[in-house]
């Protein structure tokens, strides 16, 4: 095993040709090649399958392509050289642990499945792991998933978002703070572009007298909606005459508005990737960190955003829910401004809405609607 | 039925009608359909007063009776959906208010009170006939009405305040428009015989057209079906109200729709759709007969009611004015419509089958508040230097070069130089306003459109330019009873259990490690909210041994939120904390029993001004506060059983 011949020409060509092929490919060195792929490398020297078979077996033998098996067909990849020549020092048991991590790739492996893999022993398995690691050919990650279990990969490769967690994982932990903001500069850029702002308007029904006289006199009703429009006739009834007063006066005002509506169908709203090329290009987030983020993860922080109610889909981009601001939130849950909206039904408000002993009480037991204590205290409260 | 509705229904009765009606109420729901005999001898009540408290559930129909032949002995059963019905008073109440005005109000809820009425009879009982001076029982103060039991000092004293009175020319008009939205319909005799009698009586009549009484083969079943379909739809127009066979001799005769085309042109433009204020302005109103009898119509009003609550959910989401061109689409929609839970279908032949009505932007035009600044939410929309405005002619605007603060201000300076008569002749203006007008509603519409919830859809959308619009209302019912519960766990649970919530909705089945990746939290703050909420029965979760030792360590839990489920859940709930609600009335009167009982005595009763002290009257104002809450907290839970029941007319467990 120590000596091996020194590499051949042509193998020498060959490998090199696949590792530039490798690197210039986006998976570097995950890149497979399948054998046709090989031939065309290999150029003249392997225009025949017979001549090119000692070529990767010399490969194989110096670890340099390493041998797998994709959908039914052979397939290669190649090694860095030094790894390769670290591997082709180690002993059997070692070497087959190496293929082991290799194949888990970035994902990384548990140093027991390994064992179980290979069916070798415990202490073996310890020893060349450290071995390995000492080796600086393995190293051991922490992941999010299992932060218990020490999860192995080859040294130069960078974990996986799933053994990192991805963007939002800071060491292991979750990055709650970044979230936030990410959230709140994610409503900013939104909602700039959801919802044109102006002055607050008023927007009123016109109730103009001189119309409702005009109408009368003429004999001519004023309009369908009688509620809005007429003039309702003095009541001497003094219970009615507040609530009366109350609508009238709401009914004058329809709404306060701060923003307006762009009219449908003619506005783009930001897409997640959108919003992905407004995160990464700002400098609201640290260079390395807005690097780091992907489209998948901004779609994420704005499927939040939407399940929190803050965001809706419009077509195929999103904008801000109406009166949905980028201040920061705390997700009380009551930040509602529209009203009714957040603070409950008729069912919540009502004391037994939110009863934790609902499913006991009982018309003859000890918790019924005389006892209850809730209803003293809901009445009480005015 | 379910128990927690059975006592509610219960409860209802009992505060409605007294504790001998609901008695007698409570043993039939036991027992089912019981004879005369048979309830005297399960409730233990004499006879004479079981008569008695049955004369009062029939009149409040709130029991169905039927009787096979004459000979035969009548049986008895509850009609469910009534009895639930009378906590829905108040919200009937309410919309009539609000949608016509208080007088409709307060005749509907006098008709919802006696359970049916006779117009005479109503008539009557706001004095406008002269004639006969029977008994009606109908209490013409504001307070009785809607506040039924309530031991208020100042209600059932006194005559109709004339305020409230109309006249005879406003009586019938009112009448009439509620008729005509369906809010009210004729009382017929076939809607107090359960359905199943009800069908079985009409298997009996349509099969006597088959030679034999057999109905054998394909051929003669789809024949049989037909003939069924035909007799039901007699059946139901025969009970139906029509202008045409329903009016009183005297009066101006008029064929049904001519209050749409009245001959005032102006009316027209106006929009009268109601009918009901064209008429108040001195038009003579033909009389309706003095023996028609009239119900409420649940149904009609909970179409109504649905609609209101979408308009709501349209305001939240894209402000009140866009939601009140969706009120008014609603509106247009639901006059097409027949109801929500409509049992029978329209035969195909008929060509009114399962087609979604549509309502043209014209009509919706003619609905919607002509004095509603439609340009002023929608960007750029008023840029036009006259802006468009109602279709009214005399509400036409003249907007100088001030454009900008009349922008401001929202409100369209009423043209008060530019006299009627002159914008009356200058058709053009008038007609350009109306152009712009309407295409400023099809601009809001097309924002109502384009929005998830997708409030409405272009009708015909292939043709270019079609007018007509349509409504999904399966998909928005069911949208607004999702709603309703992300509302009820938000507020009950917080924001982020609904996250949660409204995620697994989305995805389905999820392990917990996917939960939290996707919630973007610590697993164990989700775990812990996922527990708590299998705990509360919202969520539910799948076991998934990964071995055959099925131990939980190797277990997978995929958990999921399942909507029917909750829903029927909280709609339990909600019964249930309605039927509290209801308890504790008695409950604190009891508290306040030596005010109620001094102000009851009949010594007192009709001057408790003079002769109360003001302990007594303080006592007597927090009681009538007290009790008003909780009545209306029961019409607030009712607005959501409505949501989770019956607006999506699938629920059948109501049926009687």
């Amino acid at each position: 095993m120590a000596s091996l011949a020194k590499l051949s020409d042509e193998s020498e060509k060959l490998y090199t040709a696949l590792l530039a092929a490798a690197h210039e490919s986006e998976e570097g060195l995950k890149k497979v090649f399948f054998q046709p792929d090989l031939q065309s490398f290999a150029g003249e020297s392997g225009r025949d399958v017979k001549e090119l078979m000692p070529l990767v077996q010399e490969l194989i033998n110096h670890s340099l392509l390493r041998v797998s098996r994709l959908g039914g067909a052979l397939c290669y990849s190649t090694r860095p050289r030094d790894a390769a020549k670290a591997i082709t020092m180690l002993n059997g048991d070692e070497k087959l642990i190496y293929s082991h991590v290799e194949e888990a790739h970035s994902k990384g492996v548990w140093q027991r499945d390994i064992k179980k893999r290979t069916n070798i022993n415990q202490t073996i398995v310890q020893k060349a792991m450290t071995k390995l690691e000492n080796q600086r050919l393995i190293k051991s990650v922490r992941s999010v998933k299992n932060p218990a279990q020490k999860t192995y990969m080859l040294f130069h490769l960078v974990p996986s978002d799933d053994v990192t967690g991805g963007s939002f994982f800071d060491g292991g932990d979750l990055d709650e703070s970044l979230i936030r903001e990410l959230s709140n500069l994610i409503i900013f850029h939104v909602r700039m572009q959801s919802w044109s702002d102006t002055k607050p308007k008023k927007v009123k029904r016109a109730l103009s007298p001189v119309i409702i006289d005009n109408g009368s006199t003429n004999g001519v009703p004023i309009s369908p909606n009688s509620k809005k429009k007429r003039k309702r006739p003095a009541t001497d009834d003094i219970e009615d005459a507040p609530r009366k007063h109350r609508r009238h006066d709401e009914d004058e005002v329809v709404e306060v508005v701060t923003q307006l509506a762009y009219p449908a169908y003619t506005r783009s709203y930001p897409s997640a990737e959108g919003i992905h090329q407004f995160i990464t290009t700002t400098d609201a987030i640290r260079a390395s960190k807005a690097e780091q983020l992907t489209v998948a993860e901004i779609q994420q922080v704005v499927d939040t955003l939407v399940w929190d109610d803050r965001l809706e889909k419009v077509g195929n981009g999103y904008r801000t829910v109406r009166g949905i601001s980028f201040k920061p939130v705390d997700y009380g849950g009551s930040e509602q401004d529209s009203g009714d909206e957040g603070k409950g039904n008729g069912l919540t408000q009502a004391p037994c809405g939110s009863c934790p002993v609902l499913d006991l009480c009982s018309d003859d037991g000890p918790i019924n609607a005389g006892s209850c204590t809730y209803w003293a205290k809901w009445i009480a409260g005015g | 039925m379910a128990q927690n509705l059975a006592a509610l229904c219960i409860a209802l009765v009992e505060t409605h009608l007294g504790e001998l009606s609901a008695q007698i109420f409570a043993t039939l729901a036991e027992h089912g359909r019981l004879t005369i005999q048979t309830l005297v001898a399960r409730s233990r009540i004499p006879s004479r007063r079981v008569r008695a408290g049955l004369a009062n559930l029939l009149e409040g129909q709130l029991l169905l009776h039927f009787a096979a032949d004459d000979g035969a002995p009548t049986y008895y059963s509850v009609n469910w959906r009534n009895a639930y019905n009378l906590a829905r008073h108040a919200n009937i109440v309410e919309l009539v208010d609000d949608r016509y005005d208080e007088r409709a109000g307060h005749m509907v809820g006098n008709i919802l009170q006696l359970g049916h009425a006779r117009i005479g009879d109503l008539a009557d009982a706001y004095e406008l006939a002269p004639g006969s001076k029977r008994d009606s029982g109908i209490d013409t103060t504001a307070n009785g009405v809607t506040k039924p039991g309530m031991a208020n000092g100042e209600a059932g004293i006194g005559a109709p305040s004339h305020a409230q009175a109309p006249s005879a020319n406003e009586f019938h008009a009112t009448l009439r428009a509620l008729l005509r939205s369906g809010i009210l319909v004729k009382v017929a005799p076939r809607s107090y015989m359960p359905s199943s009698d009800l069908q079985e009586q009409l298997e009996e009549t349509v099969v006597l057209q088959f030679p034999d009484r057999k109905v054998s083969g394909t051929k003669k079943q789809a024949e049989f079906r037909a003939g069924m379909g035909a007799l039901k739809r007699a059946w139901r127009d025969e009970d139906q109200y029509s202008d045409l066979h329903d009016s009183g001799s005297q009066g101006t005769f008029k064929r049904p729709g001519e209050q749409f085309q009245s001959s005032n042109k102006r009316v027209k433009l106006n929009g009268a759709s109601s009918g009901l204020d064209a008429v108040t302005g001195g038009q003579e109103v033909p009389k309706l007969s003095s023996d028609l009898i009239v119900r409420v119509d649940f149904t009609r009003c909970t179409l109504a009611l649905r609609n209101r609550r979408l308009q709501q959910l349209a305001k939240n989401f894209l402000g009140g004015v866009a939601a009140e061109v969706y009120g008014a689409l609603l509106q247009v929609l639901e006059g097409k419509e027949r109801g929500v839970c409509d049992a029978l279908p329209d035969d195909e032949d008929e060509d009114e089958g399962n087609i979604s009505p549509v309502a043209n932007i014209s009509e919706i035009a003619e609905i919607l508040d002509p004095t509603i600044d439609l340009s002023i939410t929608i960007k750029d929309a008023a840029s036009r230097k006259r802006m468009p405005n109602g279709t009214g002619k005399h509400l036409k605007t003249e907007h100088g070069d001030e454009d900008d603060d009349a922008a401001l201000l929202g409100i369209k300076p009423e043209a008060q130089s530019d006299s009627e008569n002159e914008s009356s002749a200058n058709g053009y203006t008038a007609h350009r306003d109306r152009a712009n007008r309407l295409k400023l509603i099809e601009k809001h519409l097309f924002l109502l459109e384009e929005h998830m919830h997708c409030f409405c859809q272009r009708a015909r959308s292939h043709t270019q330019n079609s007018n007509e619009w349509q409504v999904n209302f399966p998909a928005l019912t069911s949208t607004l009873a999702v709603t309703e519960l992300d509302r009820t766990i938000r507020s009950r649970y917080g924001q982020i259990p609904l996250r949660i919530v409204r995620m697994l909705r989305e995805k389905g089945k999820l392990d917990e490690k996917i939960v939290a990746s996707d919630a973007m939290m610590r697993i164990k703050d989700v775990r812990a909210i996922l527990t708590d909420l299998q705990f509360r029965g919202i969520l539910e979760a799948q076991e998934l041994p990964k071995d055959n030792n099925r131990q939980p360590s190797r277990t997978l839990y995929f958990w999921y939120f399942d909507i029917e489920r909750v829903q029927s859940l909280f709609l339990q709930q909600t019964y249930k904390a309605m039927t509290r609600t209801l308890q504790r009335i008695p409950v604190e009167r009891e508290r306040f029993r030596t005010a109620i009982d001094k102000a009851e005595r009949s010594d007192i009763k009709g001057r408790e001004e003079q002769k109360l002290d003001a302990v007594d009257k303080q006592r007597l104002r927090e009681w009538r506060e007290v009790e008003e809450r909780l009545l209306a907290q029961v019409a607030r839970m009712d607005d959501m059983v409505a949501i989770l029941r019956d607006f999506s007319g699938w629920d059948t467990s109501l049926a009687t």
